[in-house]
């Protein structure tokens, strides 16, 4: 019984084992054939979708990331580093790193977006400036990620972002 | 001043230690060889967050390159020292390591992407953790425990004048380009290796760098690395410097927010007085608080050190005018001074006859880095809910916590034959 039944486990495994494989290749076969025809037809079925494009050249638009910030009087309000906008994507207000020296001392602070007035781009070196002054900016408190924000507006006062 | 050490008159008749005379070149070499370290290692640090902001890096890949970087100089240190106490040359340990900070430094100025940077980051942090141990093991080296602590006072007023003309210096430059820092950094790796090799190596005793008794290299005489773990006093010292810097490290940068805060014209200038009255402070104190530390013995300057932090605490708490508080900070250099000279003494007399020095500045490293970044975290949390006052309080609470420990637990730690 035992010397019959070895031959015949074994052609049933090896018969399992074909079939798996060969299920395999057929999946594997099958999956190009189904994704080829999409991109066969594409190209001629229509124009390639390519999205808008507006043209701005370097007078127009400047990053802000890490630009330094001075104040109506000259000051050094330190640098924005990072922006802060609401759900319609509008932009309210502007992190700026303000004061201290080597490392040491310096505050995160809010301030309202439209209290910075930005120079023509392109120019080397420029500034953006703040309708506020190192006076008005001192007392404010410190950002924090994940609290309530409060922006420094542009006649000095207080203002919590609202939720 | 102390290109000759004392000697001979005071050699221990117990030991066969031969009397040490270090040539005054070599002893010339070390004192230059320090200051221009401590323009390399600790020039560009603070320009490393500006200048990657000035490259529009987000304070989020910031963060993450600085805590990649403390962490790998907090793992870093015990293996550093390890590799110090492994090693038969401290002169080519020492020379490795500041070529490390400035090919980090040019790596940085280089081309600010994030791989690289990173790297550059955990380079200067591995090369931190050596540098510091080298020095001590060269000084400790040239002129043996005898006339170590001496040797420490000096070192710590060329290191702090180095750290202090970096300061202006990088400033000065950094004022114009962040980038041009970086370069500097690389400019000053010429005079630190022209400095190095003024030391002569010759008069660098291998064993004594690391703490063993001279000139009997059998590995019997060495401790086992864990032995240093077990050493009661050794770690009772590092516990109170764990709650010293847990007290202290925030200190200043908390100051520093206040003094922003409350003065907005002169805070700047403020703050710049508040980094360098410590600085010279410890440069005009040190050699001495090296020879009383002969003399007096370690535990009474311990002792004032660890009490000058609370009341600093408590000053900068209820002090409002900010002008006052540049004088508080003239506690906060006499701590200071004191503790450059009093940690790699009290691990070199901790460990004398171990051959395991630089490991146990290594353990107290360690330990003085994990109370360093706390700090930051605790202060940070009370000032938020309860307001800087507060936050000081707290710090001057546990500073008093560590000098209860040091009055109570502490050992003199000075060999007794060395007494005058």
């Amino acid at each position: 019984m035992r010397g019959k039944l070895r031959p015949a486990m074994a052609a049933a495994a090896l018969l399992a084992l074909t079939v798996a494989v060969t299920a395999a290749f057929a999946e594997e076969g099958a999956a190009p054939a189904e994704t080829t025809p999409p991109a066969d037809s594409a190209p001629p079925a229509g124009k390639p979708v390519t999205p808008e494009v507006t043209i701005l050249n370097k007078h127009e638009v400047e990053g802000v990331l890490g630009r330094e910030v001075r104040s109506s009087t000259d000051e050094n309000m330190g640098r924005i580093v990072d922006v802060l906008v609401d759900r319609s994507g509008e932009v309210r207000a502007a992190i700026i790193d303000f004061g201290g020296f080597l490392g040491l001392g310096s505050r995160k602070i809010a301030v309202d977006w439209n209290a910075l007035h930005f120079p023509a781009p392109g120019k080397p070196g420029s500034r953006i400036a703040l309708e506020l002054t190192r006076d008005q900016v001192k007392a404010a408190p410190e950002y924090q990620e994940g609290k309530p924000v409060v922006v420094l507006g542009s006649l000095g006062k207080l203002e919590p972002l609202p939720e | 001043m102390t290109d000759e050490p004392a000697r001979s008159a005071r050699e221990q008749p117990d030991s066969n230690e031969p009397p040490l005379r270090p040539s005054a070149r070599s002893l010339r070499g070390l004192d230059w060889f320090i200051f221009f370290v401590a323009d390399v290692q600790t020039g560009f640090g603070p320009f490393v967050s500006v200048y990657l902001t000035t490259q529009k890096w987000t304070q989020v890949d910031i963060g993450l390159v600085l805590s990649a970087a403390g962490f790998v100089s907090l793992i870093g240190q015990m293996p550093g020292g390890a590799l110090v106490d492994a090693a038969r040359s401290e002169r080519l340990v020492g020379g490795i390591a500041v070529a490390a900070v400035c090919i980090s430094a040019l790596g940085y100025a280089a081309m600010p992407i994030f791989p690289l940077v990173l790297s550059a980051a955990v380079l200067h942090s591995l090369a931190s953790c050596v540098l510091g141990p080298a020095i001590a093991a060269i000084s400790l080296g040239l002129v043996g425990h005898v006339a170590i602590s001496e040797r420490f006072g000096r070192n710590a007023r060329f290191a702090s004048i180095g750290n202090g003309l970096a300061a202006a210096a990088m400033g000065a430059v950094g004022f114009i380009s962040p980038r041009a820092v970086f370069v500097v950094t690389v400019l000053l790796l010429g005079p630190a290796l022209i400095a190095l090799r003024a030391i002569a190596a010759s008069e660098i005793d291998p064993e004594r760098a690391h703490g063993a008794p001279s000139r009997r290299r059998t590995d019997k005489l060495r401790a086992k690395p864990g032995d240093l773990m077990h050493s009661r006093p050794l770690l009772i010292f590092a516990a109170c410097l764990l709650l010293f810097h847990l007290a202290n490290a925030a200190m200043l940068p908390l100051m520093g927010s206040v003094l922003t805060m409350r003065s907005s014209r002169w805070a700047t200038l403020l703050i710049a007085a508040c980094i360098v009255v410590p600085q010279l402070l410890v440069a005009a104190l040190s050699p001495w608080i090296g020879r009383r530390a002969q003399i007096w013995g370690r535990r009474p300057l311990l002792l004032i050190a660890f009490a000058a932090l609370p009341v600093r605490g408590v000053l900068f708490a209820s002090v409002t005018n900010p002008e006052l508080l540049v004088v508080v900070q003239l506690l906060d250099g006499v701590t200071a001074a004191v503790f450059s000279v009093m940690v790699p003494l009290v691990v070199a007399d901790l460990t004398r006859g171990t051959g395991r020095f630089n490991l146990g500045q290594g353990i107290i490293g360690t330990f003085v880095g994990i109370g360093a970044s706390l700090s930051a975290t605790l202060a940070g949390y009370i000032s938020d809910h309860f307001g800087s006052s507060s936050a000081f309080a707290g710090l001057a609470a546990i500073a008093l916590v560590g000098l209860a420990l040091v009055w109570l637990l502490m050992p003199e730690t000075r060999a007794a034959e060395e007494t005058e």
